[in-house]
C-alpha cells in the first residue's frame, strides 16, 4: 500500500513540476506569436462611438455574425475598395438581406468624426456601421484586435495612414474565426463568410 | 560572324523606334462625401506606337491636386506611396491603373464628387506631352474588381 502512496505521491510531483514549468516558461521567453494564440485573443467587447455621436457598445452586434474592417475616410483606394468588395460579397453569399454585418473602424480618430464615419459608411448603398471614438479608445481597439496603424506624410503637406488591411471575420457569439485579404479570392472569402454565417 | 549579326539584329529589334501613341480609356473615380477631400481616379493607358513612354505627372483643375500613387499591401499593411520616378509605359503596353494597386490620388477638393460628375485631369507623359483626360465619377459600391 505504502507503495502505491509514494508513487502516486511521486507522480503529484511530477505533475506539480511540470505546472510550474510550463507556467512560468512564458515569462522567461516570450511566446512566438504563433498563429493560434494571436487568433484566439483577438477580439472581444468594446465600446466606440457611433456615426450618431452616441457611445456604440459591441453587445449591439451580440447575436450577428460581423466583418470588421479597420481604414480611415480620407483613404482614396484600398479603404472604399475594401468595403465596396465586402458589400458585393454580403449579396454574393446570397443567405438573406444582410446575413453578417460589415463594421468600419477609423484609424484616423483625429480626422475622423461621428459625422464622417457615418457619411462614408452610407457612401455603399448597403448598411455598414461606421464607428470612431477618442485616440485613446481607437488605440484600445487597435490592440485588442491585433491591428497596425501609423500615419505617413502624403507629399502634400497632408497624411495617409498605413495601416492593416485584412477584415477581420467573427462569428454570433464574438468569436474570431478568420481573415479575409484584399489579394485573396473572392471564392475562398465567399468559403470563410458562408462559416460565420452558419 | 554570324552571331555578331543575329545579335544586332535582335539590338534593333529591341530598340523601339519612332513615336509613342498612348491612347487613354475606361477612365473613372469613386463619389465622395462632403468632408471627404481625396478620392482615386483609374483608367487604361495603351501605347500603340512604336516608341516607348513614360507617365511623368498628373495634374488636377486647382485647387485640387494630382499625384500618380501606388498602394501596395505586404505583411498585411496597405501602404500608399507616390510614385516619383513616374510610370514607364512601353511601346505596345497596356497599363492598368486599378484599384488595389496603381492609381492618380486626387486630393484637395472642396465639393463632393456627385455619380455622373466629370473630374478633369491632365497625364503628362515624357514623349507625348500633355493629355487630358476626362474622368467619369461612379458610384463608390460599384463593381470594383472581383477575384
Amino acid at each position: 500500500m505504502s507503495r502505491v502512496r509514494i508513487i502516486l505521491w511521486a507522480l503529484v510531483a511530477v505533475a506539480l513540476v511540470a505546472f510550474a514549468f510550463l507556467s512560468f516558461r512564458p515569462a522567461r521567453t516570450p511566446a512566438p506569436q504563433s498563429q493560434p494564440m494571436v487568433m484566439s485573443s483577438i477580439g472581444g467587447p468594446f465600446t466606440l462611438v457611433g456615426s450618431d455621436g452616441k457611445p456604440f457598445s459591441s453587445a449591439k452586434l451580440t447575436g450577428k455574425p460581423y466583418a470588421i474592417f479597420f481604414g480611415f475616410t480620407h483613404c482614396p483606394d484600398v479603404c472604399p475598395t475594401t468595403l465596396a468588395r465586402m458589400v458585393r460579397l454580403r449579396q454574393e453569399l446570397g443567405a438573406g438581406d444582410r446575413p453578417f454585418e460589415i463594421v468600419f473602424v477609423t484609424v484616423d480618430p483625429e480626422r475622423d468624426g461621428p459625422a464622417e464615419v457615418g457619411k462614408y459608411a452610407e457612401l455603399f448603398n448597403s448598411p455598414i456601421t461606421g464607428l470612431t471614438g477618442s485616440p485613446a479608445q481607437i488605440e484600445q481597439m487597435k490592440k485588442q484586435f491585433g491591428i497596425f496603424s501609423k500615419k505617413v506624410p502624403d507629399g502634400s503637406g497632408d497624411y495617409s495612414v498605413d495601416h492593416t488591411s485584412t477584415v477581420l471575420l467573427f462569428d454570433r457569439r464574438g468569436g474570431f474565426v478568420a481573415t479575409i485579404a484584399p489579394e485573396e479570392q473572392d471564392s475562398a472569402a465567399l468559403a470563410k463568410l458562408k462559416r460565420i454565417t452558419a | 560572324m554570324k552571331p555578331i549579326l543575329l545579335a544586332a539584329l535582335l539590338l534593333a529589334s529591341c530598340s523601339k523606334g519612332g513615336p509613342p501613341d498612348v491612347r487613354i480609356s475606361d477612365a473613372w473615380a469613386r463619389e465622395t462625401v462632403s468632408g471627404q477631400t481625396s478620392t482615386a481616379a483609374y483608367m487604361i493607358l495603351k501605347n500603340e506606337g512604336a516608341g516607348d513612354d513614360r507617365l511623368v505627372s498628373v495634374s488636377a483643375e486647382a485647387p485640387a491636386m494630382a499625384m500618380l500613387h501606388s498602394s501596395e499591401s505586404s505583411d498585411a499593411i496597405a501602404r500608399m506611396r507616390p510614385l516619383d520616378s513616374g510610370l514607364a509605359v512601353p511601346a505596345g503596353a497596356t497599363i492598368e491603373l486599378k484599384p488595389g494597386g496603381t492609381h492618380v490620388m486626387v486630393m484637395g477638393l472642396r465639393a463632393p464628387l456627385n455619380v455622373g460628375d466629370t473630374l478633369k485631369l491632365t497625364m503628362r507623359f515624357e514623349k507625348s506631352g500633355e493629355r487630358p483626360v476626362d474622368v467619369r465619377v461612379t458610384p463608390a459600391f460599384g463593381p470594383g474588381p472581383r477575384r
